[in-house]
């Protein structure tokens, strides 16, 4: 009976060894599966988060917007499937500019370098997507409101204008830096305003 | 003589006033032009027809109820119309290519006094090719576009009010 006591004692002992090694196993692993979480979000969340830049003369804000957002929106407004799966195919960033300055402040999105790689990257014009939806049959109604919701590519902001609106590019997966350049003044012979937004990322589609 | 001298200034400064309102933010006086053509039609099926030659401005608004600012501005604008005799300033609110439905259970929630007009297809947002939504414009007696107003604005505003006087609409005006 002793001996048994003996035998099962000892074997708590080493059983309890055991798991207190395979504990320890486990928190290793679930502190680095946390940690490598933590970067892999942040890498996310740095790149598809709303991006703000604030100078004394202008304010300018760059949100990602997801596919299913995009998709909801414009379901919302009643858009066909087909119009909405074109949609699918490009990355949709909502833009907020805000002349804080006492000048008219020219927007002009030719002006705009996207970069990737030292690659350019061209914003889809309104002129593109009006063929994607000519090609697509798309009542006027709907052109015309996906037309109003994209930021026209050229405007002069008075002084404390605001308008916002979204920038397309087509659909890819690394981040980019864009160079907003913007001309100041009546005769656009102020000094110009450089803003710059780094490592942009297309909005990924959120898993349910 | 002295009178003489008052008259003349304070007529020289009634006409400086008549000639300039004051302008508060968001309103920009463009040199004018003539309106384009607007005629649609109501919820109901009511065509209105913007007219030239008449002897009241015009005010000319373009929303959609997916811009945040119409939204906003909405309240507003049925105040201001509530409030402004019709024979001195006539109202043209117009939806941007949204369907009915949309329209009428929007407004109905936000400003259901506010009789919209439908631009069902675009076409006419096109035609005046607003700065954004929400914009608009103010029409003179002749059809002459002579101001812009930029995004949405509080009309209730002692500086809003004070154009509309100047401008000889306001019914605090008179």
């Amino acid at each position: 009976m002793q001996e048994t006591l003996h035998i099962s004692k000892c074997s708590i002992s080493l059983y309890s060894t055991e798991m207190n090694i395979l504990r320890s196993f486990l928190r290793l692993i679930w502190l680095f599966t946390l940690i490598l979480g933590s970067i892999h979000s942040s890498h996310i969340l740095a790149a598809t988060q709303r991006q703000v830049v604030d100078k004394p003369t202008i304010r300018m804000t760059i949100t990602p917007r997801t596919p299913q957002q995009i998709a909801a929106f414009y379901e919302g407004r009643e858009f066909p499937k087909t119009a909405i799966n074109a949609t699918h195919s490009a990355c949709f960033f909502t833009v907020g500019i805000h002349n804080k300055s006492k000048n008219i402040i020219w927007l002009d999105t030719l002006r705009w370098q996207l970069k990737s790689n030292n690659s350019n990257i061209a914003i889809i014009s309104k002129k593109q997507w009006a063929t994607q939806w000519q090609k697509l049959n798309l009542q006027t109604r709907f052109q015309s409101t996906f037309r109003w919701t994209l930021l026209p590519q050229k405007l002069d902001f008075y002084p404390d204008e605001r308008e916002a609106g979204n920038i397309t590019i087509p659909r890819q997966s690394e981040t980019f830096n864009l160079t907003a350049h913007f001309a100041t003044g009546v005769d656009k012979r102020g000094q110009s305003i450089v803003l710059e937004f780094k490592d942009l990322q297309c909005a990924q589609e959120s898993k349910q | 003589m002295k009178h003489f001298i008052a008259c003349l200034l304070i007529s020289i400064f009634s006409t400086h006033l008549m000639a300039e309102p004051t302008l508060p933010k968001g309103i920009i006086k463009v040199s004018p032009r003539p309106a384009p053509a607007l005629s649609l039609e109501n919820l109901d099926g009511q065509t209105f027809t913007m007219e030239t030659k008449t002897a009241h401005w015009h005010f000319v608004h373009f929303w959609a109820s997916w811009c945040g600012p119409c939204r906003r501005e909405m309240p507003a604008l049925q105040k201001l119309i509530r409030a402004i005799p019709k024979e001195k300033l006539k109202f043209y609110i117009v939806n941007t290519a949204e369907s009915e439905d949309t329209v009428f259970s929007f407004i109905g929630s936000v400003a259901p006094e506010i009789d919209t007009l439908l631009d069902r297809d675009g076409l006419t947002t096109e035609l005046w090719q607003p700065r954004g939504l929400p914009s608009s414009y103010i029409v003179d007696p002749d059809g002459q576009i002579e101001y812009v107003v930029i995004g949405g604005q509080d009309w209730q505003k002692p500086e809003y009010q004070l154009f509309l006087n100047q401008l000889g609409v306001n019914n605090k005006a008179n």
